[in-house]
C-alpha cells in the first residue's frame, strides 16, 4: 500500500498545505450550494444559511476528514506532547524533581545493565567471535578450571575436524626496559596461532606467527598493545623494529595492535604479547569451531585427545597421593562458547557469586521507590488539577482523551528522566567497574552507548512512565473529575487520599529494606576492618625483591644476609626479615605433609606453608607461644626444622606438646623428617574472613631458591617515610635488582576490603536516596492534605482546638504511615537480607543494631518530613483559614 | 418527499462515489448533486459524510485529486478514478449485485 503510506506522509509533513486545501474545498462546496439556492430564488443570506445547514458543522466535517486521512493518531499524539511540555513548564519545580527522581532510578538500572552487558554480552572485537570456544577441565569434585596443562593443548591441536584453529596463552609479569627506565609489565605469552585464529591484524608491523613460536627461535619478538605503546612510546611508529629488553633478554618489537584489541579477556589487559616458547606449564586454551560444528560435537571429538593428554602425564604424577592422581585422570573436557572471550570477572562475579545479582536487586528497589514516589506526586497533582480537567471535559473532551493526555505527560516526564538517566548511567558504570576491578586501566569494560543500551533505557523509561502514571490515571477515570469542580470544602475522606497513604506505606517499607541492607553492610565492613589479624597491622612494609636479573650477585645467601643487615641499619627501621610469601594477603602455597598417627599409620593432608627467614615472627609480631624461632643456626646443612601455629599443633598433636615431634613433606615415609621447634599464635594468611587454619613454616636459608622473596620491614614510625630510603639502599647494592609491589599491611587490608566497601557504599547511597525520596513523598502528601483541609482546620480552631491538637491531628497520619510501613518492611527486609548472609562478617541478617539504626533513621526523617507542613498547619490563624474557602 | 428518503446502507457510499467519478472527473459538490439527481432524491446522502469518504478513498488510492476550474470558474478539487479504483469498483459492484440477488431470493422463498 505504497500510495496509502505516501498519502499519510504528505498529510503529516505538509499539514498546513493539506489543511488549506481542505478549507478551500469546503468553502468551494458551500459556494456552489449557496449558488444553487440563490438560483431557486432565495436571498443570499438565506441561501448561505441553508447551505451551511445542509453541510452540517464545518468543523466537524473537517475533523472527520482528518480522521479519514489516517494520521489523526499521530497528530493528536504530537499535540498531546506539546501540551504536556507546556503544562510541565508551568510547574518547573515539580518537573525538575520528577525528572531527577526518575533519572536516578532509571540511570542506576541502566548503569547495572550496561556493566552486565559489557561483562556478559559484548562480543570480542575479532573475526566471527561467535565461533570461538573456551576449553575447561571439569574435576570430579564439581569444580571447573580454565588452566589446562600444556600437554592438553598439544594433543588438542592434533584434531583437525572440529576446530579451524586453536591457541594457548598464559600471563606473566616481566621487567621491560627500553632506553631509560624499566618497569614491570604484563606479558601475555601466546602460541603462534593466536592472532591468526582470532583473525586480527596489527595496526603497525605484523603479528606473531607460528615461526616465531619455535622452540629454538633465534630472535625473541614482542607485539605491543595500543595503550602500552601510547603510554610508553607516545605513539611513535618508529618503535617497530626496535630492540627492547624483556627480563634482560633482547627482543624485537615486530608490531603494535589496534586500539580496540585487548586479547581475549576483558579483565586482563596485557601490555604486550610474546611467543609462548617451550613448556609454559599451565595455559588457557581457546579455539575456533569449524562452520557447522556444534559444541556437543566438538566436545565429543576432542574428548579422546584430552584423555590421551592426561594419560601422558601419568608418569609425572608418581609422587602424588593415589586419590588425587585418580581424580586428576578422571577429569573431563568441557567446551564453552567464548563469544565474549574468557573472563575472570565473569566467572567471579556472575557464575560464582551473587554480587551482581544483589546489586541488581538494590537498583530495582530504587527504581520501584522512584516510581511509587512519582505516582504519589502525580496523584496529588491530578487532584489539584481537577478544575482544569473538569473544564476540558465540559467542552467535549472524552474521558479516554483526557487519560491519554495524562499518560502522555507521564511518558514525557519518564523519557526526559531516561535521557538524563543516561548521564547518570555513564557515571554509575564507571563507578561500578572501578569498584569491581579496582582499576580502570587494566580492563576493557568501558561504557559505550550501544543500541542495546539505548533500547534498554528507552524500555525502562516507558515502563516507569506507565507504572507511575497508571495509578493516578486509573483513579481519575474511576472517580471522575466533575465532583472536584464544585467547591473545595470537602469533609469526606476524599481529602485523606487513602491511596496516597498506601503508596507512602509501600515506600516506607521499601526504603526500610534498603536502609537495613546498608546498616548490615556498614557494620560488616567495620567488623572486617577491625578484625584481629594475629599480626602487626601498623608500621609493616612488604616488598617483592628479585635479584635474578643482576649478574653481579653470585652468592644468593650472601646477598640476602647483606640486604637484611643493611636495611636493619637504616634509621627508622626496627626489624627486617624475609619470606617466600607475604605474611598476609593473596594467600600462598598449599602443600602436602605426612603425619604419623598415634596408631603408627601415616596420614597425609594439605596445609598452607611458608618459608621465612630468621626473626620473622618478631618482625611481623606474631607471638611466639612455645619453643623458639628460626635463627642463624638453621641453614643448609643443619637438621630440618619447622615452626607451626597453634591450630596445627591442636589439630595434629592434640593435647600434647608438639615441640620435638616430627612430620614430613617429601612424600610417603617422610613423616619423621622435620622437627618442630616452636609454636606461634594463629594469624590470618590470605583473607580477612579466614578461619584459623593449620600452618607451618620452614627456614628460608634451609630452602633457598633462585627466585624473588618478600622483604618485610617493621618501621618505628610511618612506613611511607621509610620506603624511599629502603629503595635507595637496595638499589645501592645493584641497580638491576627489581623492587616490586611495595605495600604496607594497611594498604593490603584496604584493597582486600574493596569489595565490601563497594557494597557498603552502594547500599548506603541507595538507602539515603530511598530515604530522601520517601521524605519528599511524605512532605508532599502531607502538605497537600494540609492545603485541602485548611477549611476544616479553621473550623476546628474556631471551635476551640489548640495548636497542639491541630499538630497532632496532622502528624497522626504520618506516624501511622511510618508505623505500618515499618511493620511491613521489617520482616521483608530480614527475609531479603538472607541473601546477603554469605557476604556479612561477624553478624547475621537479623543483626539488631543495624535494624534499630535503620528503623530509627527512617522514623526520624519521616517524622521530620511530616512535621514541617504540620507545623505550618498549626500556626494558621482561624480567620485566614476560613477565609480561604 | 421526506418520508421516501431511505438512509444509505453502510459502506455503499464508497461504491456510489466510485461509480460517479468513473464517468469522469467531478468535484465534491458535483458528486453530491449528481447522487441526489440520479437517485431522484431517494438516497439520503449526508453532505457532511461525503468529504471524509472522498478523502478515505483518495488515501486508499482508488481516486486521485487535482485542482481545477469548475463550471462557473471557481477553483475546485476534482476527483477521478484510478486504475486500481476501476478494479475496486468492478469488484464492489459485483459483490453488491450478488448481495441484492441473495436477499431478494430469501424474501421470495422464506
Amino acid at each position: 500500500m505504497l500510495s496509502d503510506f505516501l498519502f499519510r506522509l504528505r498529510c503529516l509533513f505538509r499539514r498546513k498545505q493539506v489543511e488549506g486545501e481542505l478549507d478551500e474545498e469546503l468553502r468551494s462546496h458551500l459556494e456552489h450550494e449557496t449558488e444553487k439556492y440563490v438560483k431557486t430564488g432565495l436571498s443570499p443570506e438565506e441561501a448561505t444559511r441553508r447551505a451551511r445547514i445542509a453541510l452540517g458543522g464545518v468543523d466537524q466535517v473537517k475533523e472527520e476528514c482528518r480522521e479519514a486521512r489516517g494520521v489523526s493518531l499521530v497528530e493528536s499524539a504530537a499535540r498531546d506532547v506539546s501540551y504536556a511540555v507546556r503544562i510541565l513548564r508551568r510547574r518547573p519545580v515539580f518537573a525538575v524533581v520528577a525528572v531527577l527522581t526518575l533519572a536516578l532510578g532509571i540511570g542506576a538500572n541502566t548503569a547495572m545493565f550496561s556493566v552486565m552487558d559489557v561483562m556478559l554480552l559484548r562480543a570480542l572485537p575479532v573475526k566471527n567471535p561467535q565461533e570461538l570456544v573456551e576449553f575447561i577441565r571439569w574435576h570430579p569434585d564439581g569444580s571447573m578450571m580454565t588452566n589446562l596443562p600444556y600437554e592438553v593443548f598439544q594433543h588438542l591441536r592434533e584434531n583437525t575436524t572440529a576446530l579451524s584453529g586453536i591457541f594457548a596463552l598464559t600471563s606473566d609479569s616481566r621487567v621491560f626496559r627500553a632506553g631509560a627506565g624499566s618497569e614491570r609489565s604484563t606479558v601475555h605469552e601466546v602460541s603462534g596461532s593466536f592472532f591468526s585464529t582470532l583473525g586480527v591484524n596489527a595496526l603497525l608491523g605484523r603479528t606473531i606467527d607460528p615461526n616465531d613460536d619455535l622452540p629454538n627461535a633465534e630472535h625473541h619478538v614482542v607485539v605491543l598493545s595500543y595503550p602500552f605503546w601510547s603510554r610508553r612510546f607516545g605513539r611513535d611508529p618508529s618503535v617497530v623494529g626496535a630492540t627492547v629488553r624483556v627480563n634482560g633478554a633482547p627482543c624485537t618489537v615486530i608490531g603494535v595492535m589496534p586500539a580496540d584489541f585487548f586479547g581475549v579477556d576483558r579483565s586482563r589487559l596485557p601490555d604486550m604479547w610474546a611467543p609462548l616458547g617451550s613448556d609454559p606449564g599451565q595455559v588457557w586454551v581457546l579455539g575456533r569451531l569449524k562452520p557447522g560444528v556444534s559444541i556437543p560435537q566438538a566436545r565429543a571429538q576432542l574428548e579422546p585427545f584430552f584423555q590421551r593428554a592426561l594419560e601422558s602425564l601419568r608418569d609425572g604424577m608418581k609422587d602424588w597421593p593415589a586419590h588425587e592422581r585418580d581424580a586428576f585422570l578422571a577429569e573431563k573436557l568441557l567446551v564453552h562458547r567464548a563469544t565474549t572471550g574468557t573472563s575472570g570477572l565473569r566467572w567471579y562475579y556472575w557464575e560464582y557469586s551473587n554480587t551482581l545479582k544483589i546489586i541488581l536487586g538494590m537498583t530495582g528497589l530504587v527504581l520501584l521507590i522512584a516510581c511509587v514516589n512519582l505516582a504519589n506526586l502525580l496523584l496529588a497533582r491530578s487532584a489539584a488539577r481537577s478544575q482544569e480537567i473538569g473544564i476540558r471535559m465540559a467542552i467535549g473532551a472524552g474521558r479516554r482523551r483526557i487519560l491519554r493526555q495524562l499518560l502522555t505527560e507521564n511518558l514525557v516526564l519518564a523519557l526526559s528522566g531516561g535521557v538524563v538517566g543516561l548521564l547518570v548511567a555513564a557515571g554509575g558504570h564507571r563507578l561500578l567497574v572501578t569498584f569491581l576491578t579496582g582499576n580502570l586501566e587494566r580492563v576493557s569494560l568501558d561504557f559505550r552507548l550501544s543500541g542495546r543500551l539505548l533500547g534498554f533505557s528507552f524500555a525502562m523509561s516507558i515502563l516507569t512512565g506507565l507504572l507511575s502514571g497508571e495509578l493516578p490515571a486509573l483513579r481519575a477515570a474511576r472517580e471522575g473529575f466533575l465532583p472536584a469542580m464544585h467547591g473545595k470544602l470537602q469533609l469526606r475522606g476524599a481529602t485523606r487520599l487513602p491511596l496516597a497513604r498506601k503508596l507512602l506505606t509501600a515506600q516506607v517499607a521499601l526504603s526500610l529494606m534498603l536502609l537495613v541492607g546498608a546498616g548490615l553492610f556498614v557494620r560488616s565492613l567495620r567488623n572486617l576492618a577491625t578484625t584481629d589479624l594475629g599480626l602487626a597491622r601498623e608500621n609493616l612494609v612488604l616488598m617483592s625483591v628479585d635479584p635474578s636479573l643482576s649478574k653481579s650477585i653470585r652468592d644468593r645467601r650472601e646477598f640476602w644476609i647483606q640486604l637484611t643487615e643493611r636495611l636493619t641499619a637504616l634509621p627508622g627501621v626496627r626489624s627486617v626479615s624475609l619470606a617466600g610469601d607475604a605474611v598476609f594477603g593473596y594467600g600462598g602455597w598449599n602443600t602436602t605433609i605426612w603425619i604419623r598417627q598415634p596408631d603408627g599409620a601415616e596420614h597425609d593432608t594439605h596445609v598452607p606453608m611458608n618459608v621465612v627467614g630468621p626473626g620473622f615472627f618478631e618482625t611481623v609480631q606474631i607471638p611466639l607461644l612455645t619453643g623458639r624461632e628460626f635463627g642463624r643456626q638453621d641453614q643448609g646443612k643443619s637438621p630440618p626444622v619447622a615452626v607451626v601455629n597453634r591450630t596445627f599443633a591442636r589439630r595434629f598433636f592434640a593435647g600434647e606438646n608438639p615441640v620435638g615431634k616430627r612430620f614430613g613433606n617429601s612424600g610417603a615415609g617422610s613423616s619423621s623428617q622435620i622437627e618442630i621447634v616452636g609454636i606461634i599464635g594463629d594469624a590470618k594468611y590470605g583473607d580477612l574472613r579466614e578461619q584459623p587454619q593449620p600452618m607451618f613454616y620452614l627456614p628460608l636459608f634451609q630452602n633457598l631458591e633462585d627466585r624473588s622473596y618478600q622483604v618485610h620491614v617493621r618501621t618505628s614510625g610511618d612506613p611511607a617515610a621509610a620506603i624511599a630510603a629502603i629503595r635507595r639502599e637496595i638499589e645501592a647494592i645493584d641497580q638491576d635488582i627489581s623492587i616490586d609491589r611495595v605495600r604496607t599491611i594497611k594498604e593490603v587490608i584496604h584493597s582486600l576490603l574493596q569489595h565490601d566497601r563497594m557494597f557498603a557504599f552502594l547500599a548506603s547511597v541507595f538507602g539515603l536516596l530511598a530515604l530522601l525520596l520517601t521524605s519528599i513523598g511524605i512532605y508532599g502528601v502531607v502538605a497537600y492534605q494540609v492545603t485541602r483541609r485548611t477549611g476544616e482546620i479553621g473550623i476546628r480552631m474556631a471551635l476551640g482546638a489548640q495548636r497542639t491538637d491541630v499538630l497532632w491531628m496532622v502528624m497522626r497520619e504520618t506516624l501511622l504511615v511510618l508505623a505500618v510501613g515499618s511493620a511491613v518492611g521489617l520482616p521483608a527486609a530480614i527475609a531479603a537480607a538472607q541473601v546477603l548472609r554469605s557476604l556479612l562478617y561477624g553478624l547475621g541478617p537479623s543483626d539488631l543494631p543495624a535494624i534499630i539504626w535503620a528503623t530509627a533513621t527512617l522514623a526520624v526523617a519521616g517524622a521530620l518530613a511530616g512535621f514541617l507542613p504540620a507545623r505550618r498547619a498549626a500556626s494558621l490563624s482561624p480567620m485566614d483559614a476560613l477565609r480561604c474557602e | 418527499m421526506a418520508d421516501e428518503r431511505i438512509d444509505l446502507p453502510q459502506g455503499t457510499l464508497d461504491l456510489l462515489i466510485l461509480r460517479t467519478v468513473a464517468l469522469g472527473p467531478h468535484h465534491g459538490w458535483a458528486i453530491s448533486e449528481r447522487l441526489q439527481q440520479i437517485s431522484a432524491k431517494v438516497l439520503q446522502v449526508q453532505q457532511g459524510s461525503l468529504y471524509p469518504a472522498l478523502h478515505r478513498l483518495e488515501r486508499r488510492g482508488w481516486i486521485k485529486a487535482r485542482w481545477g476550474a469548475s463550471e462557473n470558474n471557481r477553483r475546485a478539487k476534482f476527483y477521478e478514478l484510478t486504475g486500481s479504483g476501476r478494479k475496486q469498483l468492478e469488484a464492489e459492484a459485483d459483490a453488491w449485485r450478488k448481495l441484492v440477488a441473495a436477499v431478494a431470493q430469501v424474501l421470495e422463498t422464506a
